[in-house]
This record gives C-alpha cells, structure tokens and sequence, in this order.
C-alpha cells in the first residue's frame, strides 16, 4: 500500500475549471458555456496512481489534459514540482489583460501619429527618394511595435506592484511551457489516432527527443532502442508505420513515446480502453512495471472501475464536472461514502454467475444532465436515490470527512444547519 | 508479454548513456537501422507501372527538348521557302510550316518554353495555394482575411485581369529580363496568381480536420512549436491533394499559356510554344492536319505522363498503401 505520510505533492489541482463556450445563432454570440470541468481539486503525491473514474461525458478527459496546459483552463490553479501552469491568481490575469491593452492603445497611437506624419510628409514632397521613403516606413513599424511591448511592459510592471503581484502568478509563456513539458507527458486513449500515420516508430519516439534533448543522431537512436526495449517492442520495427502494428503495439508506441523525456507525471487517459481484454492485461502490467523502475507518478483515467482498482493507489469519482468523492482505493471500493460511487460499483459485473443474478444492484434512473445547464444544487440531485430537499438548493462543499477521505455529499455533512445559515 | 522473454531487459534512467553500454553492439548489428524514408518511396514508386511509364516519357519529352536541339541542328526560325507546307520528308520529318520552317526544330524549341512555364507556374501555384490553405486552417485568427482573399480572387473575371496585368507590367519586365525571358517570368507569375485558390481551398480543409486529430495533440504535449508542428505533421498528411493539384496546375498551365500565346498577349508570334504552333495549325487543318497532331499529341503525352506520375507519387507518399 502507498505511503501517503512521508509522500511529496507532485500535482496540486485547486479549483480548476475548464468551460468551453457556445456559441449560437447568426452572430455566433457567446450564449453559455459546457461546463465541463466545474471546480476540481486534488493532489498526486509523487509516486502514486490516482484514478480517476465516472461515466462518459463526466469531464475526466478534459480535466486529464487541462492538467497538462493542453487546454487553457477557465480558471483555477495547477502546479506540478511546486511550478505553476496555469493563472496562479485571478488578479494577475487582469494585469495582463489591462496591460497588453495599454500596449495595443500605445501601438495604435505612435502608429497613427507616425503614419499620418509619414503621409504628409510624402504629400508635401518633402521625402523623395526609394530609401528614404522605406527607411521611415521601418521607422514607423519599429516605434510601433516598440511601443506595443514597451507600453505593455511598463503597465504590467506598475499594475504588479500596485496589485501585488510578483512574477510567480503568472501563467508560463509558450515557452516556458515548452520547457515544463518534458516533465509532464500523456498516453492517449486510441493509439491509432494518437500516432502520425505519416511517421515511422522511430520517428514518433524520437519526436519528443529531437524537440527538447538536442541528443545527436546516434545518441537518439540508441535511446529509440532503449525506449523499445522498455515496453517490449522488436527492435526491428523502427522503420515501420503504425498501420502495421496491432492495438497493444501501437499503445506500447505511445507509451514509449510518453517515457523519452524521462517525466516524472504521466496522464494516461483511457490507455486500454480501446484495446481487448488480453492486452489490456499487458499494457496495465507494463505500466506498473514501468512505475516501479522510474518512479513514474500516473493520473490514470478509466471508466474500467475493475482496472482501476487493480492499478491506482487512490480513486476519484467523477460526475458531471465535479470530484464527487475521492479516497484512498480500498476503503472507497469497500465502503463508498457518495451515492454516485455506490451506483457505480454496484454495476460492476459480477464474475460468478449464481452471484451475478442475485447482485443487489443500484440502479440509477434518468440520464446525466447536460453540463451546459446543471442542476441547481447538488449536480446528483435528479438521479441521487437518496435526495434530500437540502440537495436541491445548495451544492455540497466537498470536504475531508474522513482523513483522507474527501466527499461532496449532504449526507455526510455534519454542520447541515450552518451551511444552510451561510447559503441563506 | 508476448515477446520480452527474448529481450534483454535493460534499465533505462539516463538519457544519454547506455549503461549496458558494451553488451548491445553486437545486437544493435542485427536489426535494420532506421532507413530513410525516401527509399521506400522509391521502391513503392518503381512498382507502379503507370507511373514508371510516365515518368520514362516524362524524361524522353526533357531529353526531346533540351538535348534535341544539338542533335537537330536546324534554326527553328530559318525559312526554307521550298518546303512550305510540305508533309514530312527526310529533310523535314515532321514537315514544315506554311513558311518553311521546320516542325521538328519548332517542337523542341517550342517544348523547352511550354514545359518550363507548366512546371514553374504549377510550382507558384502549388507554393503560394499550400502556404496560404496552411496558414488558414491551423491559425484560426487568419482563416477569414485569407479565405476571403480567396474569394476575392476566384470572384475575380481572369481574362480581363491578364490583359490589365499584362498591359501594365509588360514593358518594365522586358526591359529587366529581356524579351523572352520578360515574357516568361509575366506568364509564369500571371497563370500563379491566378490559379492558387483552388488547391488554398481543399488544402485549408483538410488542415481543419487534420488540426482535430488526436496525434496533433499528442505533439502538443509534446511541445512541438508550430511552425515543426506545421512541417512534420500537418503537411505530409495533406501530400495528396497537393500531389492532385500539381498534377492538374501542370496541364492547366500549358493550356493556359496556349491560349494566352492565341490571344496575342503571351509571347510573340514568331516564338514557338507547343500552344503557339498548335493554335497557328488550326488555320492549315485542311490542308496538313498533321501540323495539328505533333503539338497536340506532345501536349496531350506530356499532361497524361505528369498526371500518372503524380498518382504514382501519391501512393508512393502513403506509407498505408505502400507495401501493399
């Protein structure tokens, strides 16, 4: 069993949110949003596999590759050894935003005034000549984009420490998120459409080295090697493509590709659901096998609740946008606290089938809500077989009820009243 | 696992460093090494048989017009006023034109202006219509100026914007390139800029779909900065309808600066073109419907072996379906 006590926090989730937009009619106005990610907090120890659960449409995948900056998150705060990812705070959005404006008034006024100086002046016939007509036209676009970026500069400078803000809130610029990527990688969920169908295997392994390690020729394709080695693939299969290779091969492809830079967090999302039973075996193996050699810290995502609870150290359920319980592995599949996670492992199919047609099973009527328009209240609370009045009206604090033991449910919430007297 | 039994199971912590390091030479001996891609190319290319075929005459039509000419040596604009309107001859294998000027000599003479504006204006076209559907499908903030531009241009009536382009710009660009090569580098650039849109259009497209694609995500996470992103994933994927559009930007180039030579506003009259001496056959069809044939079968010939060259190219390009 994973040691939570002397463990370090890798990923820190704090409220994230990741809304994509709607946008309807002639205009194309901005009328909603799919909430898709609504308010997520949690934290991988280094290490450890947490796994993240719930049905399809629940926002787990998004909330996997938000976690990985490959969306920009609506709001929330993600840091990874300790270096943030995303807006470490509301505020220092604002002064970008404020300040990237005073640049582009800033542009637009030099631009102006030099373009209508530059106009008048041709039109008086006081400039003649091919250079000199070009070098003031460099002129203009040199003041102007040194004013788009002085301008924006010096506000940002002024609104940070009016505001209080130091450098650290910011989110990383494209490059200095470039640079965080090798610590951070991703197996995706169908393996053939995760791999260029244009490349060789050597060349998608090798992808991630010639971008980041500046490794020579020779250097890289012994690391190719390597890499292949690892997760049990031919050597001779470099130059193939990944038509040639079955659904296992061209997930272990992606795993490899996911290992070359050596990170320390792996979102694998949905890694064996599209593959069958008997690799789905192979491939989980490989990854504990992987996670025991180099230490790899996994947010595995699956709606296999069986693999997960095989594979992760500590389990969060998901439902439409919100971590509705999260808790260490044994305790959540022995004794679940939330309603939803009930439902869910009592659908896990029975091996034995006596025991199968006598399974007492939960189960929920209706269908999920559209995450573009939630329920108020709890987001449960049309399908909750336990619904309470309370669950209608406010929606539950996801709390630490037990150590270690985070929930989000009425039931479990010992100070209803004052929840009440604050919501009110 | 199915085949790590036979696998040395190496531990992989450092990067660079193999830390078995002596150990695998001797294996690293047997496997194939990774192999340029462009000798699979090759090999698929060599086995389609119709592309082999055009490509054979592709090079006798190159060969044809650029070393014929030492071979024959007669000057494609001497008269031999005896011979006018003769049929082929010994001395005028493919006869003589209603001057007396030899056929032969034209057609290779002509040939090297018709194939050299057909594959430079392609290439333009090509160049300018992959840049612009590129940019437009993977950067969301230039799809609307660029694909309304494009609109803007197929809106565009050609044939009056030729002549207008022509009449403005001809005299500076003789005067810069010469009188030919003036001539040449205005077609070139009018038959470009004014058949670019189409392959914009379905390149744009299908950069769109591509750009969904989870393995440009995958190079997301990878941090691939666009511009490799660009180069290494989208373009290869978008080879084929590319391949189809240089295939029929050829043809339509030498069509093009046919039409142009007819209507007087491409290169002078004396100056053969495959166009040129096809148009000025129409008038002689009666009597010497073989002047009509040589022009228009090269034409014909050197379109056909371009398009199946680039259907063999096209398939030669998909590693799905090379090998098959």
């Amino acid at each position: 069993m994973f040691d939570f006590d002397s463990a370090r926090k890798l990923v820190e989730v704090d409220d994230l949110k990741m809304y994509f937009p709607i946008h309807t009619g002639l205009l194309r106005r901005h009328t909603g949003n799919v909430k898709a990610v609504d308010g997520v907090s949690f934290d991988i120890f280094e290490g450890e596999t947490l796994g993240l659960v719930g049905e399809s449409g629940c926002g787990k995948s998004t909330c996997g590759r938000t976690v990985l900056r490959l969306y920009e998150p609506t709001s929330g705060q993600i840091r990874l050894d300790g270096r943030g990812l995303a807006w470490g705070n509301p505020v220092a959005r604002r002064v970008r935003n404020r300040s990237d404006r005073v640049g582009n008034w800033a542009a637009g006024l030099v631009f102006t005034i030099g373009a209508g100086l530059l106009v008048g002046a041709l039109v008086r016939g006081s400039v003649t000549g091919g250079w000199a007509i070009a070098g003031l036209v460099a002129l203009v676009i040199a003041l102007t984009l040194a004013a788009l970026y002085g301008a924006a500069y010096v506000s940002r400078r002024m609104l940070m420490s009016s505001e209080g803000v130091s450098d650290k809130d910011f989110a990383p610029s494209e490059g200095a998120l470039r640079r965080l990527r090798p610590t951070m990688q991703m197996v995706f969920q169908d393996p053939q459409a995760s791999l260029n169908p244009r490349m060789t295997l050597a060349g998608i392994i090798g992808e991630p080295l010639s971008e980041h390690s500046g490794m020579s020729a020779k250097e890289r394709e012994a690391r190719i090697y390597e890499l292949m080695d690892a997760v049990g693939l031919n050597r001779d299969f470099a130059n193939r493509y990944p038509h040639e290779f079955s659904g296992g091969q061209r997930q272990r492809i992606g795993i490899a590709r996911a290992l070359a830079l050596n990170p320390k967090f792996i979102v694998c999302d949905e890694p064996i659901a599209a593959l069958d039973v008997s690799i789905q075996a192979q491939v989980v193996n490989l990854l504990e096998d992987l996670q025991e050699r180099l230490g790899l810290t996994y947010l595995f995502i699956s709606h296999d609740l069986s693999m997960v609870r095989h594979i992760a150290d500590r389990v969060a359920v998901m439902y439409l946008g919100k971590v509705v319980e999260l808790a260490p592995r044994d305790v959540l599949y022995d004794e679940p606290l939330h309603p939803y996670t009930r439902a869910l492992l009592s659908a896990v199919p029975e091996p034995d089938p006596a025991a199968h047609e006598t399974a007492q099973r939960e189960v929920l009527q209706g269908d999920v809500p559209s995450p573009a328009n939630p329920p108020k209240g709890c987001n449960f609370c049309t399908r909750c077989p336990q619904v309470m009045d309370i669950c209608r009206r406010i929606d539950p604090e996801y709390l630490e009820v037990q150590p270690r033991r985070f929930v989000a449910c009425h039931l479990h919430y010992e100070h209803q009243e004052t929840a009440e007297a604050t919501a009110a | 696992m199915t085949d790590s039994a036979d696998r040395p199971n190496q531990p992989m912590q450092t990067a660079g460093a193999t830390p078995a390091g002596a150990a695998p030479v001797m294996e690293l001996e047997a496997y194939r090494p990774p192999r340029n891609q462009w000798w699979d190319v090759w090999d698929q290319f060599k086995s389609h048989k119709g592309a082999m075929v055009g490509l054979g005459f592709f090079v006798f039509a190159l060969l044809f017009v650029y070393v014929g000419p030492l071979i024959w040596t007669i000057d494609p604009t001497y008269i031999d006023i005896r011979a006018r309107n003769s049929g082929p001859s010994m001395a005028h294998p493919m006869g003589a034109d209603q001057l007396g000027r030899d056929t032969l000599a034209r057609m290779m003479t002509g040939g090297r202006t018709s194939i050299a504006v057909g594959l430079t204006a392609m290439l333009l076209s090509l160049v300018l219509g992959t840049l612009i559907g590129v940019l437009a499908g993977y950067f969301k903030k230039l799809d609307g100026p660029l694909m309304r531009t494009t609109d803007l241009f197929l809106a565009l009536p050609l044939l009056p914007l030729l002549l207008v382009i022509i009449m403005l710009f001809r005299d500076q660009l003789r005067a810069a390139f010469g009188p030919e090569g003036g001539i040449f580098v205005l077609i070139v650039v009018v038959i470009g800029i004014t058949s670019w849109m189409q392959t914009a259009r379905v390149v744009r497209g299908d950069v769109l779909a591509l750009k969904e694609r989870e393995f440009v995500l995958a190079a997301r996470s990878i941090g691939t900065p666009s511009s490799r992103m660009i180069l290494r994933h989208i373009l290869p994927n978008v080879m084929s309808p590319i391949m189809v559009s240089a295939t029929l930007g050829i043809a339509n180039a030498i069509i093009t600066e046919s039409a142009l030579s007819f209507l007087g506003l491409g290169f002078p009259s004396d100056f053969p073109t495959w166009g040129r001496l096809l148009f000025d056959a129409t008038d002689w069809l009666q009597q010497n419907p073989e002047r009509v044939i040589w022009p228009g079968l090269a034409i014909s010939l050197t379109v056909l072996s371009v398009n199946y060259i680039g259907d063999g190219l096209r398939d030669a390009l998909d590693p799905r379906i090379r090998g098959r």
